[in-house]
């Protein structure tokens, strides 16, 4: 058979045994990959079709840069917090004698690591609103006013909202890494002559630290992208990233959608650089505890 | 003299009793072994005397220093663990450098000290490779360098070997010897393999639930078993119970067979008394009937062959006696000699017998049927 | 060596004093008459849940969720199933770009999907933007990674040519062998996939609000409503969106831990659903 027929019949074998496939491509292309095409696109785009960056401009303007700002800082700091305590708390749990209760508490994590969102929101408010019920507690015991200097309607309520399912999360992630450091390990360490700090300082956290950094970026990405909470809480008052992408769409016409784009764009930027960085975290870590 | 001491040491777990009233004396430079059956309390013991357990009561002292309060990372003594417990994010060279490193000794000194050990182990070409890309016999032979490289006073081993295969474990453990005869190290070994105790050590210590039944050289422990157990567990014994007729004369009756021992000399058996005569099977001597052999003060029967069993260098055969069956080792060249059901003559001498009371024997209990 | 830690009692008390107390203030502000002025609720009553219950709305917004959730699971199985199925039978060079697929959602915020799909179909002559079906279709995109992966381990697991070569040898067609055969042996983390998406569209707010909004009410957009309207009913809606959440949940625990263990389960849900 000559090489052009035979090549030509490759393709077309190959072909066919795509086209089972094709109607969840066709889904995909259509509501994953096109619609982050057509975002680059219009980013790119002015209002008559036009090539511009004056979208990307726009987004040095205070409005813009300081919701990016606080975007990050509320995500880099529930991530930092997140995997610290999360970490701390997950080893303590995975040391717990009792299985049943180690258990038990890593149902609960397992299910309130889904508890965002409006509900959390609403329940923080009535925990820490102004008539909530902690409020109440600091007020009649200890005399002290929470409310307003602490209010949960401002950027470290959401620290304290979003920490709420960060924790359990991280927790989740870390009981198994730490599960993976042998005992023999510290055993090992101890009979060379180390002391227990020194176990953690060379060994422990080393091995420990791959798991971290990628329980880190993740807490990152999952609170960067977090929206409901945040918009239940303090509806369009406080400035982040996905809201002000919401604000820009809600209505029935689009305010600026240019910008709504270049935001969009350098979100997924961000999150794209986040996650992979958490795959290689991950694949690193698994060199460790196979 | 006595280097590292074990006084009355006991350990219950959530009220069983791991150990119980341990004594043993280890001079220095020895290499002592713990032999028993899993769940006798040898770890336990190891893991006393290195310290990740704390004994009930009792005392362990190295060179005269009590150890039991201090931490185990303060005790100078080096360890080797079963899975070897490599440390995975280090390689071979920043393994053994670790309790250099932890205890502060200076760069050049480190690397020395990690030179000599990978020599020492001959591993000196792997030094930059991880744990990961080692075999297990080379894993093992970095954790006896890492163990080394400290220069504890006492080397421990908790069944280095017991996750190896064959081949490597019987090389391995003639190393493990050789280093450390030429480094003096005084060493206490785990095993559950009597093989290996037999072959390295310098004493056997053999531990059944929790307490010591013997202590001695290879050699003691298995021609001149003390209980029941030892003979038992070391190797293959046959087992003849009966009464001692006389013990001036050496004279036991068991099953309506006399045997011929070893005059008794040091009161410690009387006539009257339960035994158990204790012979091992390469000690018996088969023949055909028609051979002629002298008689004399050694015991002879006839038996017949009923089973063939080869092992390798040496064939066992199962000897029917009056419904007693009696074990004897002939060398496989000779296997031919035999055949099943065949009638034979049998004979061991008084000197191969090792005699022992009856582990029946019970001075507040009346005399049963005993086998 | 296992002392009791003292320091470690005092975290894990903390974290659960943590956890908790949200979720039983919530549950106790819905049965509350007043509780804004003391420590404790003043009374208790079933009136929030009676209003809730008595609002027209409470019944609509309530069947949107369901058929969204019910809709997502069943367009998810549809088009994932025989497709992961494929991939791992025959393209295993499509394995990579499964995952690549399936794993991209994750970096996407759901407002930056809403953003993407608006803007591409609110464009004249496509004007669909704006229907449940869309909003449909996103959630399966939105639920990939969480569909996929029990899917993806289930299939991984069981040996799949074989089973595929013995059924096509007996005659089966592929509909067949896919029904009567596979399905049967990947069915835990089908089920388990299922439960997720379930759980997580239920209580899904941003995309629905963003993509659909008012059109199409769900039962997280009528919570929010009643957040800036009346906290109390605001409460007793919160209290059935908890409830069915570790429903779920517990059900999801249940289905992975009977029978067969899937690598997947709880901790094939990295991130959370509906923030």
């Amino acid at each position: 058979m000559n090489p052009a027929a035979s090549w030509r019949s490759r393709i077309r074998g190959q072909w066919k045994d795509w086209l089972p496939v094709l109607p969840f491509l066709l889904v995909c292309l259509g509501f994953e990959l096109l619609p982050l095409v057509f975002l680059l696109r219009g980013s790119f785009t002015d209002g008559q079709g036009q090539f511009t960056l004056d979208h990307y401009a726009k987004m040095g303007a205070s409005v813009y840069a300081r919701s990016f700002s606080n975007s990050i800082m509320l995500s880099g700091i529930t991530g930092l917090t997140g995997t610290l305590l999360g970490t701390v708390i997950g080893y303590f749990i995975y040391r717990l004698r009792s299985s049943r209760w180690r258990e038990s508490i890593i149902a609960l994590s397992d299910v309130t690591s889904n508890f965002a969102g409006a509900p959390l929101a609403f329940a923080f408010v009535v925990v820490l609103g102004s008539s909530g019920v902690v409020t109440m507690a600091f007020q009649e015991y200890f005399g002290l006013k929470i409310y307003p200097t602490f209010s949960v309607y401002s950027f470290w309520g959401l620290v304290l909202a979003y920490t709420y399912f960060q924790l359990p999360l991280m927790v989740l992630l870390a009981i198994p890494t730490i599960a993976g450091l042998r005992p023999e390990w510290r055993e090992a360490s101890l009979s060379l002559g180390g002391s227990p700090t020194q176990y953690w300082r060379y060994i422990g956290l080393p091995i420990l630290a791959p798991a971290l950094i990628a329980g880190l970026l993740l807490l990152f990405a999952n609170a960067f992208g977090a929206y409901a909470t945040a918009y239940t809480l303090t509806g369009s008052r406080f400035s982040l990233v996905t809201l002000q992408i919401g604000f820009l769409l809600t209505g029935e016409v689009l305010r600026d959608p240019g910008a709504g784009e270049a935001m969009g764009v350098l979100t997924l930027i961000l999150m794209g650089i986040t996650i992979g960085l958490y795959q290689i975290a991950v694949r690193w870590a698994r060199k460790w505890q196979p | 003299m006595s280097y590292l001491e074990l006084q009355h040491l006991n350990k219950s777990f959530e009220g069983v009793v791991a150990v119980q009233d341990i004594n043993l004396s280890v001079d220095q430079g020895e290499f002592v072994s713990l032999l028993g059956p899993s769940g006798c309390g040898k770890t336990t013991t190891l893991r006393m005397i290195v310290g990740f357990e704390s004994p009930d009561s009792g005392v362990v002292r190295l060179g005269g220093e009590l150890m039991n309060d201090l931490p185990p990372h303060r005790r100078g003594m080096g360890m080797v663990f079963q899975m070897y417990a490599l440390f995975p994010n280090m390689t071979a060279q920043g393994n053994i450098s670790y309790g250099l490193r932890v205890a502060g000794l200076l760069r050049p000194e480190i690397e020395e000290r990690v030179a000599e050990m990978l020599e020492l182990v001959s591993l000196t070409e792997a030094a930059h490779k991880y744990p990961a890309e080692l075999s297990g016999g080379q894993q093992q032979r970095v954790a006896l360098a890492r163990a080394l490289a400290i220069r504890p006073r006492v080397l421990l081993l908790d069944e280095p070997l017991s996750a190896l295969d064959a081949v490597v474990r019987v090389s391995l453990r003639q190393e493990i010897r050789r280093i450390q005869s030429a480094l003096g190290i005084t060493t206490v070994y785990v095993t559950h393999d009597q093989e290996e105790a037999l072959s390295i050590s310098d004493r056997v210590v053999v531990m059944q639930r929790g307490a010591i039944e013997q202590v001695g050289t290879p050699e003691e422990i298995y021609s001149r078993p003390m209980t029941n157990f030892v003979a038992t567990f070391i190797g293959t014994v046959n087992q003849f119970n009966g009464v001692l007729e006389d013990s001036a004369q050496g004279r036991v009756v068991s099953e309506g067979m006399l045997i011929n021992v070893l005059p008794v000399t040091d009161g410690q058996f009387n006539s009257g008394d339960l035994v158990t005569v204790l012979v091992r099977p390469e000690s018996v001597h088969v023949s055909p009937l028609e051979e002629v052999t002298e008689a004399g003060k050694g015991n002879h029967a006839r038996a017949t062959l009923e089973g063939v069993t080869f092992l390798g260098p040496v064939t066992r055969l199962s000897l029917d006696r009056d419904g007693r069956t009696i074990t004897a080792d002939v060398s496989t060249q000779e296997r031919g000699r035999f055949k099943r059901g065949q009638a034979l003559r049998l004979s061991f001498s008084p000197e191969a017998c090792q005699l022992m009371l009856s582990p029946t024997q019970h001075p507040e209990r009346p005399n049963s049927n005993t086998a | 060596m296992r002392t009791r830690n003292p320091v470690g009692a005092l975290t894990i008390g903390a974290f659960l004093t943590y956890m908790l107390v949200p979720i039983l203030a919530t549950y106790l502000f819905s049965v509350a008459t007043r509780w804004d002025r003391s420590l404790l609720p003043e009374g208790l009553t079933l009136e929030w849940y009676r209003t809730a219950f008595a609002d027209r709305w409470f019944g609509i917004v309530f069947q949107h969720s369901i058929i969204l959730s019910a809709g997502t699971v069943i367009a998810s199985i549809a088009l994932i199933v025989p497709t992961a199925y494929w991939v791992h039978l025959r393209l295993p060079r499509g394995r990579a770009l499964m995952d690549l697929l399936t794993t991209l959602p994750f970096a996407i915020p759901t407002v930056v999907l809403a953003l993407g799909i608006i803007r591409l179909y609110a464009r004249p002559p496509l004007m669909l933007a704006r229907t449940p079906a869309v909003l449909i279709l996103a959630y399966v995109i939105y639920t990939l990674p969480f569909m996929y992966r029990p899917i993806a381990n289930s299939l991984e697991a069981i040996d799949l040519h074989r089973l595929t070569e013995a059924s096509q040898s007996l005659g089966a067609a592929w509909s067949r062998t896919l029904s009567q055969v596979i399905i049967p042996n990947i069915l835990p983390g089908i089920v388990s996939g299922s439960l997720l998406v379930f759980a997580t569209i239920f209580a899904e707010f941003t995309l629905a609000t963003l993509l659909v909004g008012a059109r199409y009410k769900t039962f997280p957009m009528q919570l929010v409503y009643y957040t800036r309207r009346d906290g109390r009913i605001a409460s007793a809606y919160s209290v059935i969106s908890f409830t069915v959440a570790w429903l779920s949940s517990m059900v999801i625990l249940w289905v992975t831990t009977l029978g067969t263990r899937q690598r997947g389960g709880p901790r094939a849900k990295t991130t959370a659903g509906h923030n």
